[in-house]
């Protein structure tokens, strides 16, 4: 079994920060993101856990720094009940920002139909669109009679990890059927949070997010996974060169539990299925390979040990 | 002169009102709406999927003609021309729509930001014309600010909604359902009680 590795994030110059990625693919780690932005960049990570601290020193050396971001790796969609003007641009898109700086990869997700009391509704599939993310947050509004009674039908169909986000602080969890976590102080705002009550509540959601996947990783340590997401990524940009072409800014995103990869499903699908791994195997024996309900990307599910019978 | 004399958000639980007071807020602020607003109440009832708002306006301003953002007058003589000069150009966009609209939009010259220059047969009586000419009316404006406010503060899917405008009186109910009469016979107690308010 691979090295543990910890997620973190890189941000400094641009100038020599080839020797930060050198570095770390010398060590083993994986390179998930870079974002060049003028003369600044941005490193997501994986470090293998032993070897932090070079890293670490390599960085502080570049004046650049590193944080531990404990959302790397997943693939989070956050949730508004519509795209007008009640539910968007503000709040959802603070929400989605933190999340961000966790470490996390975000979609935000309007539903077509979902406002409303007694007429709010999701769609089939919305639901499985939402279904292909690691984990979703909604964010709800102000009133704790329409989080409680209303609007938790939203959250019905959807199998993963649900997170409600809305204005009311003294709700629990348990009072809003299906939700797997509450947060509250973050309801329906008309402007940008950024005073310190509600940047408060913005960490205050953050670490809630991380406890729950915190809490799949470790669901997922006591069945691995056939093959690191990761790994599998690596593998897709040596050897579908294609990728690079992909102008999005996560080509391939991960997530916990598999990857999409930003490449048009018909042309691209047959050469993701016979990806080839050094143990001789190919990614069709260890994951199942779907048209995913986003665009026409490409959906990798890595299949558990227990299931494929070896771990590559 | 003070920027709200009443601004009041009721909800059953005081403290969502006062976070729905902060959205009011914003979107007062965010269609400038401040100085034209006297009086607000907002009532919000989420378990009956109501809301009611009733909004007592300050006296509006007048009409904006040309002659107050500028002077008309003649321009060369042997070519008949009229000539604005404008002094302020925040009606511009709705001075040239109109001016487009009587003379063509290839016959309205502008040599220059503030300047916009005509033609015409009987010059003396097109500048008489030009100059009581109605390029804004911040109350036929002020109306659609209201409207927008209105369904941009309701919680949204509220999509039955009534609305009274009566010179200053703004009455404005809305939900999901189909409105009972009494609640809107609510709203105007509502408006009376706003407006005898000392």
């Amino acid at each position: 079994m691979a090295a543990i590795l910890e997620p973190y994030i890189y941000e400094g110059g641009v100038h020599k920060h080839s020797l930060i990625t050198e570095l770390l693919e010398d060590l083993g780690g994986y390179l998930i993101q870079k974002v060049p932005a003028a003369t600044e960049v941005t490193l997501v990570m994986l470090i293998p856990r032993g070897d932090v601290h070079l890293i670490e020193e390599l960085g502080t050396k570049l004046l650049g720094k590193l944080t531990r971001a404990p959302l790397t790796g997943t693939e989070i969609a956050v949730v508004s009940p519509t795209l007008a003007s009640h539910h968007l641009p503000h709040s959802a898109c603070d929400v989605a920002e933190y999340l961000r700086r966790g470490g996390a990869n975000t979609n935000m997700l309007g539903l077509a139909r979902g406002m409303g009391r007694r007429v709010s509704l999701s769609d089939n599939y919305e639901r499985k669109l939402i279904n292909e993310h690691d984990l979703a947050v909604f964010s709800f509004g102000t009133f704790s009679d329409c989080i409680k009674n209303k609007k938790p039908k939203l959250l019905e169909g959807v199998i993963v990890p649900k997170i409600v986000t809305g204005g009311p602080r003294d709700l629990k969890t348990e009072d809003i059927a299906n939700a797997d976590m509450y947060v509250g102080g973050i309801g329906r705002v008309a402007h940008r949070l950024r005073k310190s009550g509600e940047l408060d509540s913005l960490d205050g959601m953050n670490e809630k997010v991380i406890e729950v996947v915190e809490k799949m990783r470790e669901d997922l340590a006591k069945d691995p996974l056939a093959v690191l997401p990761a790994r599998v990524m690596k593998e897709i940009h040596e050897q579908i060169p294609e990728i690079f072409n992909v102008l999005s800014p996560a080509p391939v995103t991960l997530q916990l539990d598999g990857l999409r990869v930003k490449l048009p499903y018909e042309q691209f699908h047959e050469k993701v299925e016979k990806l080839e791994f050094d143990e001789g195997v190919r990614l069709s024996d260890m994951a199942a390979i779907t048209l995913s309900k986003m665009k026409n990307y490409i959906l990798v599910k890595i299949k558990r040990e227990s299931e494929v019978g070896f771990t590559a | 002169m003070e920027a709200l004399e009443t601004f009041v958000v009721e909800s059953p639980v005081p403290e969502e009102g006062d976070a729905y007071k902060s959205i009011v807020a914003d979107i007062i602020t965010e269609l400038v709406l401040g100085g034209a607003i006297g009086r607000i109440k907002v009532v919000v009832r989420p378990e009956e999927s109501l809301y009611q708002m009733a909004i007592i306006l300050r006296g509006s301003q007048p009409t904006v003609k040309v002659s107050d953002i500028g002077s008309v007058e003649a321009g060369n003589l042997a070519k008949k021309e009229v000539k604005i000069s404008l002094t302020e150009e925040k009606y511009l966009p709705e001075l040239l729509e109109l001016l487009w609209a009587r003379y063509g939009r290839a016959k309205v010259f502008q040599p220059e930001r503030r300047t916009l220059i005509m033609n015409a047969e009987d010059t003396s009586a097109e500048i008489e014309f030009l100059k009581d000419m109605v390029v804004a009316d911040p109350r036929r404006t002020l109306q659609s600010r209201l409207v927008e406010m209105a369904i941009r503060a309701t919680p949204e899917g509220f999509r039955v909604r009534y609305h009274s405008m009566d010179k200053h009186k703004f009455v404005f109910v809305a939900s999901e359902d189909a409105l009972k009469p009494e609640w809107i016979q609510e709203a105007n107690q509502m408006i009376t009680e706003l407006a005898e308010e000392k």
